[in-house]
């Protein structure tokens, strides 16, 4: 009967819209009407799964206003390609990229402790959010990422017309077609390029950054480091990366990953770490592995994990 | 080991449990339970506001996740509407043409939603995407919840229609989203 069929799909949706906030008490109502009916899973599964699809939705303005005229040329596979040399042009015509706009159209998108997040963006730019990372995004300025606190990989669809621009704190990102992955953290800044093409801090420093290159900044001074361009941004696969990386920041990445604090202690936060930790789901399980790849003692403390060192010895 | 959360999630097992048979868990029912611990206590480092329905979200996700699985498995063939790229079985970073075929697929659904009008197309931003609240919507706008209800409902009932008709002719590719854990 149709008029059912369709009584059930708006109680499906009814119960979409109210468990986006819904308390204990609630929840339990949504099993009762679960089980009263069988054709109900069905109609909750089929709205529950088109409202996750448009999670990927880019948030803000109709799409009239937001997608630019250069993206509406023809798609192929020549498009690739043409990222390529399109480096070297945008090099050029980059200025005048005026960021100033009024603040009501800004707003923020947050992920907690844990929990990962993909913002797709008008122009099929897309950010993806590591947990506890917060980033404001412009409903006027597309082309325009601030990344409060966190971790983000940025994959951006080049634009000549208008580069993408990344603020970390103090530093500027400006992308040329790109794929890279910023950690803002602690007052420190992190930038490693997968593909394509950064400039750091175009109107002072213009540090250009290839594939495999790792920018760290900290209190005005900032180093690269060459690595692994396949490495970056591996923490969406559940891999971390590490060239001389410090142990206090593999805990710190340890804690956004998963969720929860994890310490280390001061002689075990300057030991420097090189290789890859795979991520676990089961924590007893990872933080052997870490104690082992990082020749640190790992141990509960509280809610969390903490570091020291082995044995007592040096 | 979160002991709040904890002690919430033994006390409500038997709810728990019955309604991830009711989000059809069937045999799976306490493997399920069990993966719902795991993340939820992966996912939980501060204070959880409202631990019971923290675990319930999280329950239903993990169902949902189980759902999309089933249904990419059950299309091999689509492998490519895993256009984002972000699944484990996608390790390699997003390529130019994937990327634009999401993007054909953001712009269908942005077409879709257009066409229901800007009023519906803000409210039902504002609440899926930037997370305002039917209330906070409703006294923005000057217009009563049920009112805020219905143009959400016709928004939904537009990107279900969206859904099916992309299942259907194979072309749209229904998984434009993908969770993590």
């Amino acid at each position: 009967m149709p008029d059912t069929t369709s009584r059930i799909q708006e109680e499906a949706i009814g119960w979409v819209i109210r468990l986006r906030n819904a308390s204990g008490r609630e929840w339990e109502e949504f099993t009762l009407w679960l089980e009263a009916d069988p054709r109900h899973l069905q109609a909750y599964e089929d709205a529950a799964l088109a409202d996750q699809d448009f999670e990927r939705l880019p948030a803000g303005a109709p799409a009239s206003v937001m997608v630019p005229e250069s993206e509406r040329e023809p798609r192929s596979a020549g498009r690739r390609a043409f990222l390529g040399w399109a480096v070297a042009a945008a090099l050029v015509a980059t200025i005048g990229y005026v960021s100033v706009r009024p603040g009501e159209s800004r707003y923020a998108v947050e992920t907690g402790a844990g929990e990962r997040r993909s913002v797709a963006l008008a122009d099929g730019s897309r950010i993806d959010l590591n947990g506890s990372t917060r980033i404001v995004l412009d409903r006027d300025e597309v082309r325009f990422a601030r990344l409060e606190t966190g971790e983000a990989l940025f994959t951006i669809v080049h634009d000549d017309s208008a580069p993408f621009e990344v603020e970390a704190g103090d530093a500027l990102i400006k992308d040329m077609g790109t794929i890279f992955n910023v950690v803002h953290a602690e007052g420190a800044v992190e930038i490693g390029v997968a593909e394509g093409e950064v400039l750091f801090n175009p109107e002072e420093e213009a540090v250009r950054l290839t594939p495999g290159m790792t920018l760290y900044k900290r209190e005005g001074q900032f180093w690269v480091l060459r690595g692994e361009p396949a490495s970056v941004g591996g923490w969406r696969e559940g891999r971390l990366s590490y060239s001389s990386a410090s142990a206090g920041r593999v805990a710190a990445d340890l804690s956004r990953n998963l969720g929860v604090a994890v310490g280390a202690s001061p002689e075990v936060a300057r030991k420097r770490f090189s290789g890859v930790i795979v991520l676990d789901r089961d924590p007893e399980r990872l933080f052997r592995r870490v104690s082992a790849l990082l020749d640190v003692e790992a141990r509960r403390a509280g809610d969390g994990w903490m570091l020291t060192e082995t044995g007592g010895t040096p | 080991m979160n002991t709040g959360l904890e002690g919430v999630f033994f006390q409500n097992r038997a709810a728990l449990l019955r309604f991830v048979r009711a989000r059809g868990a069937a045999d799976a029912a306490e493997d399920m339970l069990q993966d719902l611990w795991l993340r939820a206590a992966a996912g939980a480092s501060g204070p959880i506001a409202d631990p019971l329905a923290y675990l319930y979200r999280t329950a239903n996700n993990l169902m949902l996740d189980r759902r999309r699985s089933e249904l990419r498995r059950g299309r091999r063939e689509r492998e490519w509407a895993d256009v984002e790229g972000l699944g484990s079985e996608a390790s390699d970073a997003p390529s130019g043409e994937r990327m634009l075929i999401a993007r054909d697929e953001l712009r269908t659904a942005q077409d879709a939603l257009s066409g229901l009008g800007e009023r519906t197309e803000t409210i039902f931003r504002k609440f899926r995407l930037e997370g305002v609240t039917q209330q906070q919507i409703a006294d923005e706008l000057g217009i009563s919840l049920s009112a805020v209800e219905k143009h959400l409902q016709k928004a939904y009932r537009a990107l279900m229609v969206l859904r099916s008709q992309s299942d259907a002719d194979s072309a749209g590719g229904g998984v434009i989203s993908q969770r993590w854990y």
